[in-house]
């Protein structure tokens, strides 16, 4: 693939990214190739989501709707671990890198012979694995300056060296004695000197945070709380929003435990200098308990990677009752919303709308329904872009509400979608769960007893689990829809191949049709499937690579050996049967023609 | 040898069934046994010596019942989570009868209370720490240790409390014990832990310098929050007929029952003599 074509096709689909070529003029980055520039190699895949933007989307052509049936494993590889593997790999010239669940070995992976450059395992406070919600995941590397950026659960950051696997420098964004872990994968903004870290553990009353270190020595630059004063919400002058509503959506001091964790996906725009990330439910479970809209939890956030100061903030479910979390992926892509052009920021959120804004001010321009069951709410109102709820869907004391469409899982937690500019659709796994939520149940958590909510998931309407869709954003409407029994719970890339890959939770990795969601191959894998496909080219060859090792949120019973219903967050009951389909196990597949 | 303290009754090692039989009217030595579910290692609830003070309950509901006692052994945190000791034990009919688990438990059938115990603040003794409920402002100066995933930890969350304090997590790990708060309590790690009683009142037996004060249920943010639980028997929900020998058992033997739970250091009251019934 030539570089022009990458180019073009990408300023095709992203016309903001023109900008992408002028970096040498900023600070930190003189002398080098960007790592904007290196993303736009359709040969590497140098980000989590492969670019800035997260389209993961990659403009290589070789394998095409017509010739995908003919896919074929080129290599394998074991993980050395067997939780929940929701990451990807990075190429990084020569060399594949991919971080395991916990305990989180690194591997450098030589694409010329195979061999193992080097390895790398954390020595983690064991501590931390008590703590992690839900199954022991982690999403993968960064790299930038030569460097590869692996997150611990433990909290710690590791900056080692690419070349030969040597920590550079190491820092430390959680504490699990405070019920803090980290998950989610570091977020380098090269140009910057950044390195973005987020945090996970909302159910110990951590009040969210997302910090920044210097890339080049790990020192702690800022820290942008989710909510508090706008001293510590980092909301100054620039900010175009209401003020201190860190603190005063909130009865009291709430704010301080006010949750809002950042365990999601960050995209960036160099243009406007610009990040962009969610915060997740509110510190306290149950809701009568904290009045008020409770911001900013649920919130699309955009802020300056420089100083963290935040240009806007957009609340999705104020005063969250079905826990929500608002971090998946923000998907940044020159689009056309009722046929006008926008430069937006389209976010499927796990309350089961589909969020398109304009990146530039966060103004929302359209709110739909991405699932049809999803029932909490009928629609929103896009000027006040606020829910209009259905009061019967409320979740409160002394009441089992029934129905509740979609279930806490979201009707798509983290597996990220992916932008497809040759078609302007958005491919986007879904999860089809609902739920029965009743609070006040009495519980016993091994010899200490406790007065809880129990929640019950099962198949939505329809009897399957999760779909694969794709999303016309112009129209707001869903074009295509394929039906899977479990949550889709893996990623999806597309190319300008014109294909689609994804992989299932039942341990199938899937090649469709874009355009219109034919399946042109499927390959049964080790494990089942809750990470993310990558697409690269070595020596003149195009490859898809993936990880499977099945866990996470809706596997976490077969991850943890579980089979009773109200175990696990409530979502054992409605994965029961996945250990008729697959076993644990994490392994590395990479495929060619 | 443990085995000893039960005065001639054998205890079967290395088998997930332990059988505790011995002096007994003949007629229970025909008696069908009555097999317990239990924790081979988790003081002093349960232990595979029968130290645990569920197994001393069991004992006195097998003797009152004329039946022989057995225990399926199984870890109830070996999968991070009761509810599925629930499903390997008493739901997969290995065993019959949990003696130890809150009133009104949904998978199971509970009988009626036989105590009620509470949540409890630890501290050494002379501090004048005067910490008397949730909402005390001293709690704001000291160093806090909390079992998670309680109601302790949802009161500390509320009055935001939690930043900075000490998470325990005894419930979540095979390899933790009741007794690491006490521990760190002594080392001066925390300055007050708060904890389930009948948790730690074993392991206070030990530290005379520790006292151990209720947390008083209250309303005080609005809306209840229950530190006080009735704690009860429970069997199969289908088993009524033994769900009532074991409300007999309760109603005619709960001197015995209480002076188990007196042994092990347990603070309790008790409940009203008509409730569940």
């Amino acid at each position: 693939m030539k570089k022009s074509a990458i180019v073009m096709a990408a300023a095709l689909g992203l016309a903001a990214f023109g900008a992408t070529f002028g970096w040498h003029s900023l600070a930190g980055a003189q002398q080098k190739i960007s790592l904007a520039d290196m993303s736009a190699d359709a040969t590497q895949w140098v980000m989590p989501a492969g670019d800035y933007a997260n389209l993961r989307h990659s403009a290589l052509t070789d394998i095409t709707v017509d010739n995908a049936k003919g896919l074929k494993i080129a290599w394998q590889m074991s993980t050395n671990a067997t939780r929940g593997h929701e990451g990807q790999p990075l190429v990084v010239g020569d060399t594949m890198y991919f971080e395991s669940a916990f305990p989180n070995h690194v591997f450098a992976v030589g694409l010329d012979d195979y061999k193992i450059k080097w390895e790398f395992t954390p020595t983690e406070d064991q501590f931390a694995t008590s703590v992690a919600c839900c199954d022991l995941v982690n999403r993968g590397v960064a790299y930038g300056d030569g460097m590869i950026i692996a997150n611990a659960l433990d909290g710690k950051i590791y900056a080692l060296n690419a070349a030969t696997g040597k920590i550079a420098w190491k820092a430390n964004n959680a504490d699990p004695e405070l019920g803090q872990t980290v998950t989610s994968a570091p977020f380098v903004v090269a140009e910057k000197n950044r390195v973005i870290v987020g945090v996970s553990g909302g159910e110990y009353g951590v009040r969210g945070y997302v910090s920044a270190f210097n890339l080049q020595t790990g020192a702690r630059v800022w820290r942008a709380y989710s909510m508090g004063p706008d001293s510590d919400t980092l909301m100054g002058p620039g900010f175009s929003g209401p003020h201190n509503a860190g603190i005063s959506t909130w009865k009291g001091e709430q704010w301080k435990v006010g949750g809002g964790t950042t365990w999601g996906w960050y995209s960036y725009d160099p243009k406007l200098d610009l990040f962009y990330y969610g915060s997740g439910n509110p510190g306290t479970w149950d809701p009568s308990a904290r009045p008020g809209d409770n911001k900013w939890s649920m919130t699309v956030f955009a802020r300056h990677p420089g100083n963290g100061q935040a240009a806007w903030a957009f609340q999705m479910t104020p005063h969250d009752q079905w826990d929500y979390d608002g971090v998946n992926e923000m998907i940044l892509a020159d689009i056309k919303i009722h046929d006008q052009p926008v430069p937006a920021l389209v976010h499927f959120d796990r309350n089961g709308f589909a969020f398109e804004i304009d990146r530039r001010n966060g103004k929302l321009m359209l709110a739909q329904k991405y699932d049809p069951s999803v029932n909490w709410a009928s629609s929103y109102d896009v000027a006040s872009g606020r829910p209009v709820a259905d009061a019967s869907m409320a979740t409160r004391e002394g009441k089992n509400t029934k129905g509740i469409c979609p279930a806490s899982i979201g009707a798509k937690d983290q597996q990220p979608a992916s932008f497809d500019p040759q078609t302007g659709y958005f491919i986007v796994p879904t999860n089809h769960w609902c739920e029965d939520y009743q609070p006040f149940a009495s519980k016993y958590k091994a010899g200490f007893p406790y007065v809880g909510a129990t929640v019950k998931m099962y198949r939505g309407p329809g009897d399957y689990g999760g779909a694969l869709i794709a999303w016309d954003p112009n129209t707001g409407k869903i074009v295509w829809s394929d039906h899977e029994h479990f949550p889709a719970w893996g990623g999806v890339a597309t190319t300008d191949g014109g294909v689609a890959f994804y992989g299932t939770m039942d341990g199938y990795f899937k090649a469709v049709n874009t355009k219109t969601g034919a399946l042109l191959f499927s390959q049964k894998m080790p494990s089942g499937i809750i990470a993310n496909p990558i697409v690269f080219s070595h020596a003149g060859k195009e490859y898809v690579a993936t990880m499977s090792g099945v866990g996470g949120w809706a596997g976490i019973g077969l991850a943890a050996g579980l089979t009773n219903p109200t175990a696990g967050l409530g979502a054992v009951g409605a994965a029961a049967d996945l250990g008729k389909y697959t076993t644990l196990g994490g392994d590395l597949t990479v495929f060619s023609l | 040898m443990h085995v000893l303290r039960f005065a001639g009754w054998a205890l079967c090692l290395g088998t997930a069934l332990t059988s505790l039989t011995g002096s007994r009217p003949s007629a229970a030595a025909s008696a069908q046994p009555l097999v317990f579910c239990a924790d081979p290692a988790y003081m002093p609830y349960s232990d595979r010596s029968g130290d645990g003070f569920e197994n001393r309950i069991a004992v006195v509901v097998g003797h009152a019942l004329g039946r022989p006692v057995q225990f399926y052994w199984r870890s109830m945190r070996a999968k991070d989570e009761y509810g599925e000791f629930l499903v390997s034990t008493i739901q997969a009919k290995k065993c019959d009868v949990l003696v130890d688990v809150p009133y009104a438990l949904q998978q199971v059938r509970t009988t009626r209370p036989y105590f009620i115990s509470s949540y409890v603040f630890v501290y050494k003794k002379g501090r004048g720490l005067g910490v008397t409920s949730l909402d005390s402002p001293q709690l704001r100066q000291l160093k806090i240790g909390y079992e998670g995933e309680t109601p302790v930890q949802m009161g500390l969350k509320q009055r935001t409390l939690i930043v900075g304090s000490k998470l325990f997590l005894t419930a979540d790990d095979e390899s933790a014990s009741p007794q690491d708060m006490v521990v760190a309590l002594e080392s001066n790690k925390i300055d007050i832990g708060l904890t389930w009683d009948p948790a730690v009142g074993y392991f206070l037996k030990s530290h005379p310098d520790l006292v151990a004060a209720a947390i008083p249920n209250t309303r005080s943010q609005g809306y209840p929050e229950q530190f006080t639980f009735p704690m009860a028997m429970a069997t199969r929900l289908g088993d009524k007929a033994l769900n009532d020998d074991l409300n007999r058992v309760i109603a005619t033997h709960s001197d015995e029952l209480h002076a188990v739970l007196r042994n092990y250091n347990i603070s309790f009251s008790f409940p009203a003599s008509d409730s569940g019934s």
